[in-house]
Order: C-alpha cells, then sequence, then structure tokens
C-alpha cells in the first residue's frame, strides 16, 4: 500500500537564503495492505509532512514513494483519490449543515452515489438525526466523526488519520477508536499518526517511531522485546541478597533489579528458562508467591528510543 | 490545461451555499446596487422636476462637451452626470468580488478546510476557476440586472434623450465587457491579498487601491474633459485585460497545493 525510499523533504527558510529546514530524512517504509500502522513522534519530528508528502499535498525533495501503486510526484491526482485523510483538526465547514459538508468532499471525489453514500457513514457515526445542523454546532467529537465520515465517503482502502482522538472527552475517543477497529476489519490500510501511546498499542499492528528519520519500526510487543529483553517479575514474601545472588548465578539470565519485594529478572527464552529461575530461588530459600511477565508500556519504549536519539545528536 | 467542470461547479455551489448563510455579503449584495439605482434616478427625476419649476440648478457652471450642446441644458448636464455614475456601477464588479473572494479564503484559512480540501482530487487551478466564478459571477450580474433596472427606471423618471444617451452602445459594451474583467481583476486581487492577511476586510481596504483609477475616470467625464466613446471602452477593456493577466498570474503563484500548506498563515 506504501512504500517510500529515502523520502526526504527540506523547506526554505523564507527570507534566509542557503538555509534550509530538514522536516524528514532518508525515511524509509513499507506499510502492507490491511495493515493499522502507527507513526509516533514527537511534535515537529516530521509526522504531519510524512503524511502530506504520502497524501500527494506537498512534493518530496528526494527520495521516492507510492501510495497504492501510484507514484508520488508523478500520479498524485491519483494518490488523492485513492486515500482517505483526516487532518489534525476536523477542518468542516461551520455554516453548512452535515449533509452539505459531505455532499460537496463526494462531489470532488466522484462519489456515484453521494445520496447512500452520505446517509450510510452518517448513520454509521451516529449523525444521522444531526444531519441537518449546521457543522459549526456540533460537539467536538461530532465535528471529528463528521471529518471520519468525509474521509471514507468514496470508499478508500487506505486512511490517513492525524491524531483521530487528540481533544477528545474519553467516550467519544472510545467511538473514534472502536470505528477504526472497525475499519480494520474491513480490510483497510489505517496510517495513523498519534501522540496517544496507549491509543497506539491497543489499535496498531506495528508502529514506526520518527524524529525526523526513522528510528525503529517494528510490532510494539517486538518493539518491547528489542528494547528490554524478555523480563520475569518474581515476587517473593521478603527478598535477600542471596536470593538475588542465586538469580545472578544462573547462565541465561542477563539482568536482575530489586524492587519493591519483587526480583524483574530479563532472561533468555523464557518459557524455558522460567521453571529453572522458580528452582534456583526456592533452593537459595526464597519464598516465591507469583511470576509473572514484566510489562513494558509502550511509553517507555518510546522515552527510550526518543532519549537514545537525542544522545546521538549530542554526541 | 485538464479541467474537470463538475469539480469547479461543486466548489461554486460550495461556495453560493456558504454566501447564502452570510449576512454582510448579501447585506452588501443587495444594498450597494440599490443605493446606486435609487440614487441616479431619484437625482434625474428631482433635478427635472427642479427644472420644470423654474428652480436654478447651477447647471452653467459645469462645462458640456459638443456632443451634449444640441440638448437642453438641463438634460445636457443630467447625462453628463449620469455618465459619472456609470463608473460607479461599474464599482459594483470592482468591490464586491474582492470581497466575496477575500471572505471565502480567509473563511477557509480560519475554519482550516484547506487541506482536507486540497486533499481530494481537484486540482488547485479548478479550485482557483471555482472559487473565482463563485465570488465574480454574482456581482456581474448584479450590475447587469442594475443597468437594466436603472434603464427602467429612466424611461419612467427622466426624458428620451437621457434614456438614449445612458442606454447607447458605450454603456451595454461597458457592462457586458469591462464588469466581467474588472471583477476578474477584484478576485484574483482577493486571493493574492487573502494569501497574506486573515482579515476579509483587510483585503478590501487594499484592493480599494484599484478603484481610484475608476473614481478619477468619472471626475475627468464629469468635468468635460472626455466624452466617453465605444473605442475609448475597447481601449479600456484592453488595458483592464493586460492588469488582469498579470494579477492572474501571481494569484496562481501563490495559489499552489504547497505554498498554501506551508506559507500561508
Amino acid at each position: 500500500m506504501i512504500r517510500a525510499r529515502g523520502l526526504t523533504k527540506q523547506f526554505p527558510h523564507f527570507g534566509k537564503r542557503g538555509t534550509e529546514t530538514l522536516a524528514v530524512q532518508d525515511l524509509d517504509l513499507d506499510v502492507q495492505k490491511g495493515e493499522v500502522f502507527g507513526f509516533l513522534g514527537p511534535n515537529g519530528a516530521g509526522k504531519t509532512t510524512t503524511v502530506r508528502m504520502l497524501c500527494a499535498l506537498i512534493a518530496p525533495t528526494g527520495g521516492e514513494a507510492w501510495v497504492n501503486g501510484h507514484r508520488v510526484g508523478e500520479q498524485d491526482r491519483a494518490i488523492r483519490a485513492s486515500v482517505g485523510i483526516l487532518t489534525e483538526t476536523p477542518g468542516l465547514y461551520a455554516k453548512l449543515d452535515a449533509v452539505t459538508n459531505l455532499s460537496f468532499f463526494a462531489r470532488l471525489y466522484g462519489v456515484a452515489d453521494i445520496p447512500g453514500q452520505v446517509a450510510k457513514y452518517l448513520q454509521m457515526l451516529g449523525l444521522w438525526d444531526r444531519r441537518h445542523d449546521l457543522a459549526g454546532s456540533f460537539s467536538k467529537g461530532m465535528r471529528q466523526k463528521l471529518a471520519i465520515a468525509r474521509a471514507l465517503l468514496h470508499e478508500p482502502p487506505l486512511l490517513f488519520l492525524d491524531e483521530p482522538t487528540s481533544g477528545l472527552d474519553p467516550e467519544a475517543a472510545r467511538v473514534v477508536r472502536d470505528f477504526i477497529d472497525e475499519l480494520r476489519g474491513q480490510g483497510r490500510t489505517i496510517f495513523m499518526c498519534t501522540h496517544n501511546l496507549d491509543e497506539a498499542d491497543r489499535l496498531c499492528d506495528r508502529i514506526a517511531v520518527i524524529k525526523q528519520r526513522l528510528i525503529r519500526v517494528d510490532t510494539p510487543a517486538r518493539l518491547r522485546q528489542q528494547l528490554y529483553g524478555h523480563g520475569v517479575l518474581v515476587r517473593l514474601r521478603a527478598v535477600a541478597p542471596e536470593h538475588v545472588a542465586a538469580v545472578k548465578a544462573l547462565p541465561f539470565v542477563q539482568d536482575v533489579q530489586q524492587a519493591d519485594g519483587s526480583l524483574s529478572v530479563k532472561l533468555d527464552d523464557p518459557q524455558a528458562n522460567n521453571p529453572r529461575l522458580v528452582r534456583a530461588l526456592v533452593a537459595a530459600g526464597a519464598d516465591v508467591q507469583f511470576v509473572e511477565e514484566a510489562e513494558h508500556s509502550l511509553e517507555s519504549v518510546y522515552f527510550d528510543l526518543i532519549s537514545e536519539t537525542h544522545e546521538e545528536e549530542s554526541a | 490545461m485538464n479541467v474537470n467542470w463538475f469539480c469547479v461547479w461543486a466548489v461554486v455551489g460550495k461556495e453560493w451555499a456558504e454566501i447564502k448563510r452570510n449576512k454582510a455579503i448579501l447585506l452588501m449584495m443587495a444594498l450597494v446596487p440599490v443605493l446606486l439605482v435609487a440614487m441616479i434616478v431619484g437625482t434625474d427625476y428631482f433635478m427635472l422636476r427642479a427644472s420644470a419649476a423654474g428652480q436654478d440648478m447651477d447647471e452653467d457652471e459645469l462645462p458640456i462637451p459638443e456632443q451634449l450642446q444640441h440638448l437642453p441644458q438641463i438634460e445636457a448636464f443630467i447625462i453628463q452626470m449620469n455618465e459619472q455614475y456609470m463608473f460607479y456601477l461599474l464599482l459594483i464588479p470592482m468591490t464586491l468580488p474582492v470581497y466575496i473572494a477575500a471572505h471565502s479564503i480567509v473563511g477557509e484559512k480560519e475554519t482550516r478546510t484547506l487541506e482536507p480540501l486540497l486533499a481530494t482530487p481537484i486540482s488547485t487551478w479548478e479550485l482557483l476557476v471555482g472559487k473565482s466564478i463563485a465570488a465574480a459571477a454574482p456581482p456581474i450580474v448584479l450590475t447587469w440586472i442594475s443597468f437594466a433596472v436603472l434603464l427602467a427606471g429612466l424611461w419612467f423618471a427622466a426624458t428620451p434623450a437621457i434614456l438614449f444617451y445612458t442606454a447607447r452602445d458605450v454603456w451595454i459594451v461597458g457592462m457586458l465587457l469591462v464588469s466581467p474583467l474588472l471583477a476578474l481583476l477584484s478576485v484574483m486581487v482577493g486571493v493574492i491579498v487573502s494569501s497574506r492577511v486573515n482579515d476579509p476586510r483587510a483585503a478590501q481596504q487594499i484592493a480599494g487601491v484599484f478603484v481610484v483609477p475608476l473614481i478619477g475616470l468619472s471626475l475627468v467625464v464629469l468635468f468635460g474633459m472626455v466624452f466617453i466613446n465605444v473605442s475609448m471602452v475597447i481601449y479600456a477593456a484592453m488595458v483592464i485585460l493586460i492588469v488582469d493577466l498579470v494579477a492572474t498570474y501571481f494569484a496562481v503563484k501563490v495559489f499552489q497545493r504547497e505554498t498554501i500548506l506551508t506559507r500561508w498563515k
């Protein structure tokens, strides 16, 4: 669905000759059909610029990209016809009602059955009863839903969502998340920029972390594994130094941390080695209460990756 | 250039739907022509009545061009005044489109609708054409209607000679040819200025500069220095066309997808 190689965007500094801002640098991406792809990065990391390049809104200054089989820069109109985009702000005509807003965009996308498609998405997103109300009178959540409906009118196989739940109350955010899940069920490909790491963790099949250039891309689970390895949390009645020493002596253990009556153990192949770990602890006189998989939030993965980049940059 | 007219008319339809809900624009579109036509017809009517009643109108103070000297003095005086008023009628396609275009573009900037709009398959050229038609067509039609209503009013309120001179080929060509060219110039100025400002009134004030030559020309006519003929109107139309082309070139330059998304603030 999306293939980018060395995608780069430099913006000239207007008024200052010879200076340029590097927004995106040498970005390689492959997004497969039916995938929910999370695009994470701090403010100014180049997320929106990347989306704009992939939606053929702005031209790359380097590299190449194909979207839905169309080459960016050569078949821009075909790209725009084949993707749906939810921009960071809903961008609706406040003085027009919901139906007129959607019908206008449906005409631009060349939708064949405009009333049918408009009705379908207004009903699907629970806006049918407010269809003749001005978009300006809608709540933030309703506006976001109307903007999502607009992005889907022409049934694009690929959808770009820029901060889909930003600024929404928890209930509205949940409706939007459930809808994204529903779209995944329909086999659509979703490219989602978000700062909500919990949302990315729940919805995305794979995640890319960028800061001008690509830092890492993988499934959330593999990102955790790459960063933290396999971890096990062993809760003991009381932790003694001999327990820690016994664990450290095991050949498959990479690291042991002690905290709050627990041992956080980083080890190879937990399925095979957990029984050996428990036996070693019992032999050292420990009273084992629980053994559970150590949880690392996507948030900690994200911050570690970003701080690694900061360190590399300052070095 | 491949233009998808379906997209263009979709933009025109959307713009007009928004105009219908904008009371400020509707009021301006209604008031300006009504006041102008009422002023011209009313002035002609009361001056004729006053003259018939023997009141002194000081018409001797205005130099009458030789083309009108065969007419009774009061009629020649009124015709000369109407010549000046015709320029005011041309202010409708000069002032209203810039206001509508500026409102439209600044409105899109304020509501952040430009990005989703530019993300559709529409080309920037189609979008510009759609917005231009939407902003220019109502004032042009309004100018023509005002001219027709003015002639109808003069038929009732003035003399045949006054009606004849006001309805002569000069002003028919002027209204049909010059008003669309002025409207196009007005729209393009609206587009260029709107790319830099966030207030439609600011765009209108800047575009007000273009009204000055028109007012100046009207004064030249009023003081009898020139009596407009068809060839003058055609020459003027050619000059406006050249200015239009220059303005369109700059409007197209600022109205590019990437420029709009990254430089318009």
